[in-house]
């Protein structure tokens, strides 16, 4: 088999298919949260907005479960890698390092792709959601692009080295981010100097930008140059630690 | 001989502390290297810098001559277990071999590294040993012509350490160059063409088993003879001298020339015993005295 195609099936059996911590933590805690909150938990919401609620709280918990895989799991599937020393088995060897990385990348998109789907199901199914196939596939199609921010948080978290600090870190970075920009309640609950942060985090720019695409509006271009602004940013900042604990040795144990 | 890897004045210091200063040596086809030295000698540092893990901080190191696809052509088996967590033995290998032009056939690697039993175990359910075991196969999976082999043996029961060493031999056969650290200095002894003895920063030591033994050894020469002590106190090459009843024990720097003096009283002499110094206790008298050989 094609080494590349081998290395996907690998990644996508240990990272996926045999994680039970992602269908755990990843898919279901979202689901829970949405059922909770969109099914059970809904006496104070008017009729005719239940339908609204529910499509806007199912894109927020999309982009939520997408927060957990892009972070939590990113961060510690690397930070596995290095500690099993299956990061430097591959360097011994004539991969190429962009194999060795893409074959990664891609299945974390996947990661992303499969929780996405599992959420909008769940709104399909229990919530009766109707939308048109092209509507629901923007939508995941533009969460899986948007996320690529977030994975890099996770390859920036991983680059700790040190499971203590990577998991202190996910915490540290996760629940608030979630919390300010408004994926676990409306960002309007919140004190206006906090919201004006919220409101420049990543993971506010795609639900503003999934919440266009699900009300038919026009995309506001200020999210989209915010989510590259944030690719950027984080891609430098990820190539300057890289760069230096090469420099410093700190890659190797 | 062609040779595989040559290294040229290389120089690391971590930290602003000097691991290695000036090394200077060479490798040829098909030979078998023994790299000793004390903890934290800087052995590790040394195959790390060759495997361009780490860099040096000047000096050359020329592996297959740099070429392009240099890594087809080498093995590595680390001193720590490769230990990924849902994936078993098979998937490792078959991935590994993916990886290369030319991999070592699956059932000649499950055979060569013993790992037929536990094909379908996970890789962290293993046992140190037989992590070790498929760290080894891993590094054998692109069917090398140079293996690097760090600590190969350690975490391995007794039993295991000579079907090891045994294959290394086959591996040798083949025409491959190994390169080893280890700290079980006898297996190094049965096997090893070469021995390097990092010290000091520095190789203070490269030669052969025999060299060594020229240098640091002293052999012990024991027999049962009813002859007086002063037929062999007179003997030049003696360096202790001991003897209880009938029973002499010498100690010398040449037991081959010893034995050629004491030739005219082997009619009265019986159980003689000549036993040289271990490869582990040359390396100690060596590490404790000072001298450069370089």
């Amino acid at each position: 088999m094609n080494s590349f195609i081998y290395q996907i099936n690998i990644n996508f059996k240990r990272i996926i298919l045999r994680n039970k911590r992602f269908f755990l933590f990843d898919m279901m805690l979202p689901i829970v949260f949405y059922l909770l909150y969109s099914k059970i938990l809904v006496t104070g919401i008017p009729q005719a907005d239940l339908k609204t609620w529910q499509m806007n709280y199912l894109i927020s918990m999309i982009i939520y479960s997408c927060l957990l895989g892009s972070i939590i799991t990113v961060a510690n599937t690397l930070l596995e890698d290095k500690t099993s020393h299956f990061d430097i088995l591959s360097q011994l060897t004539p991969l190429p390092r962009w194999q060795y990385y893409l074959s990664r990348i891609l299945i974390f998109l996947l990661l992303n792709l499969i929780s996405s789907i599992g959420i909008c199901l769940v709104g399909i199914l229990v919530n009766n959601l109707t939308l048109s196939i092209a509507t629901w596939s923007l939508i995941i199609l533009t969460t899986i692009v948007g996320t690529v921010p977030l994975i890099f948080i996770g390859i920036l978290i991983s680059l700790a080295n040190n499971p203590a600090t990577v998991n202190m870190l996910n915490n540290l970075i996760v629940f608030p981010l979630a919390m300010i920009s408004g994926l676990w309640w409306p960002i309007t609950m919140m004190p206006k100097w906090l919201q004006s942060i919220g409101k420049l985090m990543p993971t506010f720019e795609l639900s503003n930008i999934d919440q266009s695409i699900l009300h038919g509006k026009i995309i506001n271009n200020q999210y989209v140059i915010g989510i590259i602004l944030w690719l950027a940013t984080i891609g430098i900042a990820a190539i300057l630690i890289t760069t230096y604990q090469k420099y410093k040795e700190l890659n190797i144990e | 001989m062609n040779t595989i890897i040559k290294v040229e004045h290389l120089n690391k210091s971590y930290r602003k502390k000097e691991i290695l200063k000036d090394l200077n040596f060479e490798v040829d086809h098909n030979q078998i290297i023994a790299l000793i030295g004390e903890n934290g000698a800087g052995k590790t540092t040394l195959i790390n810098i060759m495997l361009n893990l780490i860099s040096s901080n000047s000096g050359t190191i020329n592996i297959l001559d740099n070429t392009k696809h240099f890594k087809e052509h080498i093995g590595v088996m680390m001193q720590s277990n490769i230990s990924i967590t849902r994936i078993t033995v098979k998937e490792i290998l078959r991935l590994t071999q993916s990886y290369y032009k030319n991999p070592l056939p699956y059932e000649d690697l499950i055979e060569l590294a013993h790992l037929k039993d536990l094909e379908s175990s996970k890789m962290n359910e293993l046992s140190g040993g037989q992590k070790r075991h498929l760290s080894f196969a891993l590094s054998i999976a692109g069917n090398p012509d140079l293996l690097f082999l760090d600590e190969p043996t350690s975490g391995m029961d007794s039993q295991s350490r000579t079907k090891f060493w045994q294959t290394i031999s086959t591996l040798k056969s083949q025409h491959k160059t190994i390169f080893v650290t280890s700290h079980y200095l006898e297996e190094l002894e049965a096997i090893a063409d070469r021995i390097m003895i990092l010290q000091n920063k520095s190789i203070e030591f490269d030669g052969s088993i025999a060299e060594l033994r020229t240098l640091e050894g002293e052999s012990l020469v024991e027999f049962d003879s009813a002859l007086l002590p002063d037929l062999f106190k007179s003997i030049p090459d003696i360096t202790d001298f001991k003897n209880v009843g009938n029973h002499y024990q010498f100690t010398t720097k040449n037991a081959e020339s010893l034995v050629r003096q004491m030739t005219p009283y082997l009619n009265a002499i019986s159980n003689l015993k000549v036993q040289q110094n271990s490869l582990d206790s040359l390396f100690v008298n060596f590490s404790k005295g000072d001298a450069n050989y370089e």
